[in-house]
């Protein structure tokens, strides 16, 4: 594929999320660090990821895994210095790779220096940078997002006697947008960024930025303000650059984040996530089909981005109390891995590590329309410990090799930052990368194709997208369209062996050619269009009129 | 008139994309786009609010007329094309059409819907009329729960009658059935009903389709053939029996061969099944039962009553020659008395009846004319009903019913007699 | 003269000795025919009666009401007497064969005739017994549909029915037997014809208001009166 020119290689990416601690270590205290995750690009590169999303490495108590930060520019001790992050920064530019941090605009830390300094007293000048209040009772009726652990969205600070406002953990007061200080101060830690070379990024808990009586607190106009303003900013003096939103709505609401192609560039598209995990276990299409079809077009330098998990629990919060209670029933039957309305699991466990099934959900993620992101270990099939609390069990050390410590570490075991997988399906010794490297049929090495294949067309970055409903309705079939390059993709989503006609007159005379084998398939014409598929499995034809 | 094959191509391409189910839901359209596009709606709400994970389809069997194929729309439901995220359907719902080239006969409808749900190997099962007006969720929840969650494989419907509705089935098909049958089922012929995969499949395998009360009215003979196979049965209150709003009510002629006609045919085809049962034991009832109500209707008794005695008159040689002697007396000489005194009882009504039954059996006349002479005796135990009820609370008027089965049971031995007896000539 | 008369008396002796030496043999053969024909007439009875008892004909007979017609005409059942028919034809048939052997002409001529109306007659019974068991089905089922349906003229229809049938099977039995056969259908069509043209003048004329009213009363009371008593299911 010849890259465009243009600034929209977003469109084209294919992110790899992954947190620095979790990747390598390189100094044996048990922490992954930069100096380790730059020993690794390799492996990225040839697996053919074109962007890492890091999760937050700044310094932090690490109450939240980092998005309790304490300091936007510096580099968490642990896992190395700023020098270390440049030169993990150029080693990954120089392999065609483009890397996007964190930003935690809605919150801080309680440990930051802002909120030390506001909390201190009433009258410090730093004391308008959060959101204080005397009583517990403003912003009534705003929801808690925490649910199992937290009991309010106000909490009492001993110091200054008063209340602080957080939507997240009480340790993380949100900040004041109101005062225009923050967002002074707040574009300047991305400059810093910037100027350093990190190409986008990600925007914590977007939505929660402003607060306003009588409201949910949530996607209000000023936050939007406030979005357009900094992306001004960033368009005028860092072209090029990317913003991507984390904004768990519907899609008509996330909409708004795109602005008229003024706000963010990308946004996450929650509600599709745990619908292609509710199809593949209904073994129908509706649920995909109907989250596709409330999702509004976006203007045209604007993407989804999509993804099967990430670091967070499989979050159930944009699905039905029905829909919620089934995923629930059939994903997380063990109420050890339900947490905040979502389910803390990995996705090779969610499929009871059913390789054809994983193939499935990949070959949806990596051909629906978005950007998508692989959530690092899920190339090789990793599993979760569920025992870990809050959501570490998703978020153990990568599994290199059957070594000692999953060759993350050469450090003592007892002084990882958390246990490797070592169970007899999912342990180190069974899955990982080294093994898999040498296997010709691996997950890995098919992940590899797919996205190789992925890459080869533009299509999939930004192409339109036409849903034929075959009678079938065990059948997702769909049709990708850009430019010169058309491609049709069918998906068995049942465990059976099926059979579907597809009316596919609108392209009679195209000849598709199944694309991971190259084999040319009978021509299209008027008659309804026969395939069979195996259990769970899908067809990529790229469709060619000669 | 010969009838289509049931399994057209189109009908199998559609059960194909269908799959495997765990519900199916029959209704028969009859040429009435708008009754049929209601009973699809409260179907699919049925399944969302009762059976939202469960694989479902609703088969529609019509014939004659595009415009039913046009309201039921596409092979997805509408719910497949609504885009509103607090819709509570998780799967697809399918709709399935068999159509015919002319309107089937319920029999045939039946059976198509029997077809599917064994191709299907669906779970839970149910027929609905589109004619019923009060057709709602709840109603289809209640056909198909008993048969999903607790594992029955019969289920007919328990209604909220008005006290003096369906006097027909509580004063003759339902207690000659409990007498004969020795099961508790109220409802034998009704519009709606729920059934097993299980029972669907066993039904399929007769080689009864042919016969004309299966083709005409189906349902009672598959609630027979569960009783007397000991497939599980039971009753499901849905809630009050409402007709269609427009029209006239049903002639009572073709009521009465449907119904009685069709009892007698399945007492005369299933011997075996009533002669050796003795007592008959109660059926599990799902919501609160009947209920009767005390709304008053507006009735012409007097027409009644002249109507009995026209017809014992007019009809006096044909009821000679069905009747026995002393039976046929008995009604001569009551239908002498005024109607202020006139009174029918259940003992002349039940011997009546089980006569009736029994010259059916042995042919004493062409057997259509025979279930048409029974109609003004009819006229008259309902008159005499209507008279000693007509200031009866509901709970009164159930004692009495429950009485008559009594009766139906007690002389139960009579008709096993004359059944078995041989044919008198009588000029 | 007296050598006349004795050979006049000879040859009369010799020519009734031939005569009787010529009619023996066929009068022999005449009784073993009709002897033989009453054997075969008894055998297919027997095989007609087992036959008719296997398809339940005196049931189907007794449903139709044809037992019924027969009971009233003090005859036996319809296999006994399909089956007694069936004997009587057969060997009368052998009796006419064993007649025609004798040869003598006129009765020969005589035996022709009669065979030749034979299957008239056949078919004129069978009119007969068609037509009298589809006046009492018909004039039975009206009768029910009449009583059933509330009307008060139940018999007078009933018997009009009946009569109709029977004018007409009646008229066609006769003009099968080819009795008076164009009196027969004169008389049939003038009394048909006239019925029906006085039907038409009735209703269709001299009542044509009557007729609208008792119609529209008629089909509108059916819907009433069906509201106005119970719902029976």
């Amino acid at each position: 594929m010849v890259p465009l020119k243009d600034n929209l290689w977003y469109k084209d990416a294919v992110i790899y999320q992954l947190h620095v601690r979790t990747f390598c270590d390189s100094n044996a205290d048990g922490v992954g660090d930069f100096a380790g995750l730059t020993q690794r690009l390799d492996y990225l590169q040839d697996l053919g990821v074109t962007a890492i999303w890091l999760l937050p490495f700044f310094p932090s108590p690490l109450r939240d895994d980092g998005y309790d930060i304490a300091d936007y520019t510096a580099v968490h001790s642990s896992y190395g210095s700023l020098e270390d992050f440049k030169a993990f920064l150029l080693a990954a530019h120089s392999r065609g790779m483009r890397i996007i941090i964190e930003m935690v605009l809605n919150h801080t830390s309680d440990q930051h220096p802002w909120f030390k300094e506001a909390r201190s007293s009433r009258e410090n000048p730093k004391r308008d940078w959060y959101v204080w209040s005397q009583t517990d009772i403003r912003y009534e009726g705003v929801g808690i997002i925490f649910v199992d652990t937290e009991t309010s969205n106000w909490a009492w600070d001993p110091v200054s006697k008063s209340y602080y406002w957080h939507r997240f953990f009480s340790h993380q007061p949100d900040l004041n947008f109101d005062n225009p200080a923050v967002l002074e101060a707040l574009w300047e830690i991305m400059r810093f960024w910037l100027d350093l070379g990190i190409d986008g990024f990600r925007f914590d808990a977007v939505p929660y930025l402003v607060e306003r009586e009588g409201t949910l607190c949530e996607n209000l106009p000023e936050t939007h303000a406030i979005i357009r303003d900094l992306r001004k900013r960033l368009d005028l003096a860092y072209p090029g650059k990317m913003l991507l939103a984390e904004a768990n709505n519907w899609p008509v609401n996330v909409r708004a984040y795109f602005g008229d192609g003024d706000e963010f560039h990308t946004a996450f598209h929650f509600p599709l996530m745990p619908r292609m995990f509710m199809s593949v276990k209904l073994e129908d299409r509706k649920p995909i089909i109907d989250i596709f079809e409330q999702t509004p077009e976006i203007p045209d330098n604007c993407q989804w981005c999509i993804f099967l998990r990430n670091h967070d629990e499989l979050t159930l919060e944009m699905v039905t109390d029905i829909e919620r209670d089934y995923m629930y029933d059939e994903y997380a039957t063990d109420k050890t891995m339900r947490i905040n309305r979502g389910i803390r699991r990995r996705l090779a466990p969610m499929m009871d590590n059913d390789r054809r099934r994983i193939e499935l959900l990949n070959g949806l993620l990596m051909s629906m329309p978005g950007t998508p992101i692989v959530y690092y270990g899920d190339e090789i099939g990793m599993g979760d410990n569920i025992y870990l609390g809050d959501r570490n069990g998703v978020r153990t050390p990568m599994q290199w090799n059957g070594d000692a410590n999953a060759g993350f570490s050469t450090a003592d075991p007892e002084r990882l930052y958390s246990p490797v997988i070592s169970n007899a399906v999912y342990g180190y010794q069974a899955v990982n990368v080294e093994s898999q490297k040498r296997s010709e049929h691996s997950i890995l090495r098919w992940m590899k194709s797919l996205i190789k294949l992925r890459n080869s067309f533009q299509v999939f970055g930004r192409g339109s997208i036409l849903f034929l409903k075959p009678a079938n309705h065990r059948v997702l079939a769909y049709v990708r369209q850009f430019g010169e390059e058309t491609v049709l993709v069918v998906n068995n989503l049942s465990s059976s062996a099926q059979a579907v006609e597809l009316d596919v007159r609108q392209f009679k005379g195209h000849i598709p050619i199944e694309m991971f084998g190259r084999n040319l398939f009978p021509r299209f014409g008027d008659a309804p269009y026969l395939l069979t598929l195996g259990p769970y499995q899908f067809y990529w034809f790229q469709l060619r009129r000669i | 008139m010969a009838e289509d094959t049931i399994l057209a191509d189109d009908l199998i391409r559609q059960l194909i994309s269908v799959g495997e189910v765990d519900l199916i839901v029959g209704i028969s359209s009859h040429n009435n786009a708008t009754a049929t596009s209601h009973a699809y709606h409260a179907i699919e709400q049925g399944f969302q609010q009762h059976f939202s994970r469960q694989r479902a389809v609703i088969v529609n069997v019509c014939g004659g007329n595009n415009g039913d194929r046009d309201a039921s729309g596409s092979g997805l439901g509408d719910l497949a094309e609504k885009n509103v995220p607090s819709v509570n359907s998780l799967r697809t719902v399918h709709r399935v059409t068999a159509d015919f080239s002319v309107p089937p006969s319920p029999g045939l409808a039946l059976r198509t819907v029997l077809t599917a749900a064994d191709l299907l190997r669906a779970r839970a099962c149910a027929i609905v009329s589109p004619g019923t007006t009060n057709l709602t969720p709840d109603r289809i929840a209640n056909l198909l729960m008993p048969v999903f969650r607790e594992k029955f494989d019969f289920v007919a419907p328990l209604y909220t009658r008005q006290k003096f509705q369906g006097l027909l089935t509580r004063n003759l098909l339902y207690p000659m059935s409990r007498a004969l049958l020795c099961s508790g089922i109220r409802e034998l012929y009704s519009d709606e009903w729920g059934f097993s995969g299980r029972l669907a499949t066993a039904c399929l395998n007769q080689d009864v389709w042919h016969e004309e009360p299966i083709r005409t009215r189906p349902e009672a003979w598959m609630a027979i053939s569960a009783i007397s196979s000991d497939f599980r049965c039971c009753q499901s209150f849905l809630g009050q029996k409402l007709q269609s709003a427009t029209g006239p009510g049903p002639d009572i002629v073709e009521v009465f061969r449907q119904t009685v006609g069709n009892l007698f045919w399945c007492m005369d085809s299933r011997q075996s099944t009533w002669l050796d049962c003795k007592r008959s034991e109660p059926v599990q009832t799902f919501g609160p039962g009947q209920e009767l109500t005390s709304v008053q209707t507006d009735l012409d008794a007097g027409r009644i009553f002249e109507m009995f005695r026209n017809g014992v008159a007019e009809l006096g040689p044909i009821l000679g020659s069905i009747l026995d002697p002393e039976t046929h007396a008995e009604i001569n000489s009551i239908v002498a008395c005024e109607e202020n005194t006139f009174r029918f009882r259940s003992d002349l009504w039940v011997r009546t009846v089980y006569d009736f039954a029994a010259s059916y059996h042995h042919a004493v006349i062409n057997r259509d004319h025979l279930v048409q002479a029974l109609i003004p005796l009819y006229r008259g135990m309902i008159f005499s009903f209507l008279m000693e009820h007509s200031h009866s609370s509901a709970a009164e008027i159930e004692s009495a019913n429950e009485k008559l089965c009594v009766e139906f049971e007690r002389q139960k031995p009579y008709l096993t007699e004359k059944w078995q007896a041989k044919i008198e000539v009588k000029s | 003269m007296r050598q006349t008369i004795l050979q006049g008396l000879v040859q009369a002796y010799n020519n009734l000795v031939h005569m009787i030496a010529d009619f023996l043999p066929r009068f022999l053969v005449m009784l073993i025919i009709i002897v033989l024909g009453l054997l075969v007439a008894f055998v297919l009875k027997y095989i007609l009666r087992i036959v008719l008892s296997l398809t339940k004909l005196d049931r189907v007979s007794e449903e139709a009401g044809a037992s019924r017609i027969l009971r009233i005409a003090h005859l036996p059942s319809i296999t006994a007497l399909l089956s007694r028919s069936i004997f009587w034809l057969t060997w009368f048939g052998f009796i006419l064969i064993g007649l025609s052997v004798l040869g003598i002409a006129s009765l020969q001529e005589q035996i022709s005739r009669l065979l030749q109306f034979l299957p008239e007659v056949f078919v004129g019974i069978l009119i007969l017994f068609v037509g009298l068991m589809t006046a009492n089905f018909l004039s039975r089922a009206v009768l029910l549909a009449a009583v059933n349906a509330g009307l008060r003229s139940a018999k007078i229809l009933t018997w009009s029915i009946r009569f109709l049938i029977w004018i007409l099977t009646i008229s066609m039995t006769l003009e099968e037997l080819g009795v008076a056969r164009q009196t027969v259908i004169s008389a049939f069509s003038i009394i048909f014809g006239a019925l029906m043209f006085g039907l038409a003048i009735a209703f269709g004329l001299g009542g044509q208001d009557l007729a609208r009213k008792a119609l529209e009363k008629y089909l509108g009371n059916t819907n009433k009166e069906r509201d106005k008593e119970p719902q029976p299911l």
